[in-house]
């Protein structure tokens, strides 16, 4: 199973709705993470604003840091190689990752599996 | 009918261990808690009185330095006091968090974790993390019979640490919910603390919220807000201050008392039903400032009975030459487009202020968009005027009205990519109080994007620090082209137009008492760190700019000159005085009287 970690730069909430527009990206992308945990993916995001000292021990970050700044953010490590640096992963390559359907990162298509139990 | 509620006294009231003063800035919170505090002590009790106000005057009502630490009232023996200072438990939440990391994270990076660390919300719920220590802390609280808050938390503090998601968020570290948590973040055990915190304060017998207002509208209107907020959330147990109440002295005759006087008891008489339905006291105006121990003594016993006209001395009232409102409207004569801003905090006249620019300059023959976001401002009336009509538009931002407008744009665009659950979680995020803030500036930046051809007069702006948020560490311009979501243009261009003087003017508003010039002060230092500068101030409803003979009023007016000094002297690159109005400000006749009138001339 995939080990996904997300590096994401300050940010007020997850979602992004605070900022002075709603970045779709940041919606998305919180998401399909969301979808990801519930399938019981191993996927972890960590905000530099509360959790920085995930940002300090994973090395490959701190030197992406030290590099290029905060324009290095959201880093991306799939199984513990940067997948992506400055931008987030498509859903494409979320399911390419782990395996799952690209249709079981976005929202359930509520006509299919539309089983009620009552 | 004459208005009259029993007179707030201590001796006839049963009172709680816990007190609770709230109430907006300006209406005399701290010093009815500071009266009552020394009021309690002098009938030998032991009492502690609390401020956790960043814009606590504690200090300036006890004449001394009251420091974080708990200290004793030397000329009031079984008094003691404490000024918790959130703003300063913010900044050092902030370095607990940020500090270790100095050396660790490239400056960049921390400068953006310091950016996002620096929230409104951050300091209110600091402010609540330090009254809830001290209230749960027994060693403490067993000596006193009465701790006094010269403060309460607000309703939204108290919600916001209701949500089991708060705590979910926290507790489990998952990556969801409300950031606004900030300060409580990781502190699992204080779930308790929070929990005892809120029940002490839910508690009839050991709590009451003592709501101090004014008999004035706007007063008023924030004083049920938070009377409902609060009662909504479990704290029942309230009491209403009326602070202020003017009674008419019958040995002398002077319009300006009288029409104070009727404007009062207008306003009681339209209390909404719910006020009435409320246990209410009242409080006298009184001729002096409320700082030093022997006003507090007399505050609650003074009567305006049997002041005579020499009670305050036949004197100059103005302590030099102040320009009226037209040298504002004479200086933006030389431009034909622009930003005006009038700032101030509730209740100082701010939109008074606005209103009668726009219709002065619109009158002249320029171009004005009015845009304003109080409900009370009678826009209707304004626009009956014909000839001003046609240079003048008005519009209303309606902050409730925006916040559900960008809440459904939010929601509508995510619709199609989120299921149920998730949307649940998106909702909650906008939920949180930065969403009404992003909401109203946005439809601010929208209003100031009209200012290409026409003045655009505006009676709100962002806070320094949603200014700041979006510039702190240039990060502004680079956040905009970086993120994939469509920044509306008027977003991009306002925050270099704001700061050019040629574009933008600032008029703060202020009255001529402690409180609001002391809050108006702060309002320009936030501004100022968004480097933008206020090129007015103005002065509203002065007694000193009037020829009051009522004794009251005038040692008021004696009084105003130290802060109409302050402001001259120290706080504003240019002041203009506004005398008081003894009619309503309401149409486009009067409300341009206001520009009319001409120098406050010293007599």
């Amino acid at each position: 199973m995939a080990r996904i970690r997300i590096y994401d730069p300050a940010l007020c909430c997850p979602t992004g709705v605070c900022g002075p527009s709603v970045d779709p990206e940041l919606t998305r992308i919180a998401t399909a993470i969301f979808l990801l945990e519930k399938k019981g993916v191993d996927v972890k995001r960590f905000n530099l604003s509360s959790e920085p000292q995930e940002f300090v021990e994973e090395l490959k970050v701190q030197k992406l840091l030290e590099e290029k700044g905060t324009d290095a953010l959201p880093v991306v490590i799939v199984n513990g190689e940067v997948e992506k640096i400055g931008e987030y992963p498509s859903n494409d390559e979320l399911a390419s990752w782990t395996g799952l359907s690209k249709g079981e990162l976005s929202k359930k298509d509520k006509s299919k599996n539309n089983i009620t139990l009552l | 009918m004459i208005k009259m509620y029993p007179t707030f006294s201590i001796d006839s009231m049963e009172l709680t261990p816990y007190l609770f003063f709230s109430g907006k800035g300006g209406v005399g919170k701290t010093s009815t808690a500071s009266a009552t505090a020394v009021g309690l002590a002098d009938l030998g009790k032991k009492v502690l009185i609390v401020s956790t106000d960043p814009a606590s005057n504690l200090q300036d009502v006890f004449r001394m330095d009251i420091p974080p630490t708990i200290t004793p009232v030397p000329t009031v023996p079984g008094l003691d006091a404490v000024n918790l200072d959130p703003e300063a438990a913010a900044a050092a939440y902030r370095e607990k968090l940020v500090g270790p990391y100095r050396d660790k994270l490239p400056q960049p990076v921390v400068a953006q974790m310091e950016e996002q660390l620096s929230g409104a919300c951050t300091v209110e719920i600091a402010a609540f993390d330090e009254f809830a220590n001290l209230l749960t802390k027994e060693k403490v609280t067993q000596g006193y019979d009465h701790i006094i808050f010269d403060t309460a938390p607000t309703g939204h503090t108290l919600r916001l640490l209701q949500l089991p998601s708060a705590w979910t968020n926290f507790l489990e570290d998952n990556t969801h919910g409300a950031s606004c948590l900030g300060p409580l973040s990781g502190l699992a055990e204080k779930k308790t603390l929070y929990e005892a915190t809120v029940e002490a304060l839910s508690n009839k017998d050991r709590t009451t919220l003592m709501l101090v207002t004014r008999p004035d509208q706007g007063a008023l209107a924030e004083g049920e807000r938070a009377a409902r907020e609060l009662s909504d959330i479990g704290i029942k147990n309230q009491v209403v201050i009326m602070n202020g109440i003017f009674e008419v002295n019958s040995a002398v005759d002077d319009d300006i008392a009288d029409s104070i006087y009727t404007k009062q008891q207008q306003v009681l008489k339209d209390m909404s039903e719910y006020m009435r339905s409320q246990a209410i006291y009242q409080l006298p105006y009184v001729p002096f400032p409320l700082t030093g121990i022997d006003s507090l003594r007399k505050f609650f016993t003074w009567r305006s009975e049997g002041l005579g006209p020499d009670y305050a001395e036949d004197i100059s009232f103005l302590p030099q030459v102040l320009p009226g409102l037209q040298a504002i409207k004479e200086d933006l004569m030389e431009k034909s487009q622009g930003v005006i801003m009038t700032l101030g905090k509730g209740g100082v006249g701010k939109t008074t202020v606005a209103t009668a620019l726009a219709l002065s300059l619109a009158k002249a023959g320029k171009k004005v968009h009015l845009t304003t976001t109080d409900p009370a401002a009678h826009i209707d009336q304004v626009l009956k005027d014909e000839h001003i009509s046609e240079f003048l538009t008005v519009s209303r931002i309606d902050p409730t009205r925006e916040t559900a407008a960008y809440r459904e744009e939010v929601l509508s665009t995510s619709e199609k990519e989120l299921d149920e659950e998730a949307m649940a979680f998106l909702e909650e995020d906008l939920n949180s109080p930065c969403t009404e803030e992003i909401a109203i500036f946005r439809a601010f930046a929208e209003v100031v994007d009209q200012a290409n051809d026409q003045f655009v007069i505006i009676d709100t702006a962002p806070t320094g620090h949603t200014l700041l948020l979006l510039d702190a560490s240039q990060s502004f311009s680079k956040e905009v082209e970086r993120s994939s979501g469509e920044v509306p243009d008027s977003v991009k261009k306002l925050l270099p137009r704001l700061r050019n003087p040629e574009e933008t003017n600032v008029i703060i508003v202020t009255l001529p008492e402690a409180t609001p010039v002391l809050e108006a002060s702060r309002l320009q230092t936030d501004l100022q760190r968004a480097e933008m500068s206020p090129s007015w101030w103005v002065i509203n409803q002065s007694f000193a700019a009037t020829k009051t003979t009522h004794p009251v009023l005038r040692a008021r007016a004696i009084e105003e000159r130290i802060w109409i000094k302050q402001i001259v002297d120290v706080e504003a690159e240019e002041a203009v005085l506004i005398p008081y109005m003894k009619e309503e400000l309401i149409g486009s006749e009067k409300l341009l009287k206001l520009v009319m009138e001409g120098d406050n001339n010293a007599n």
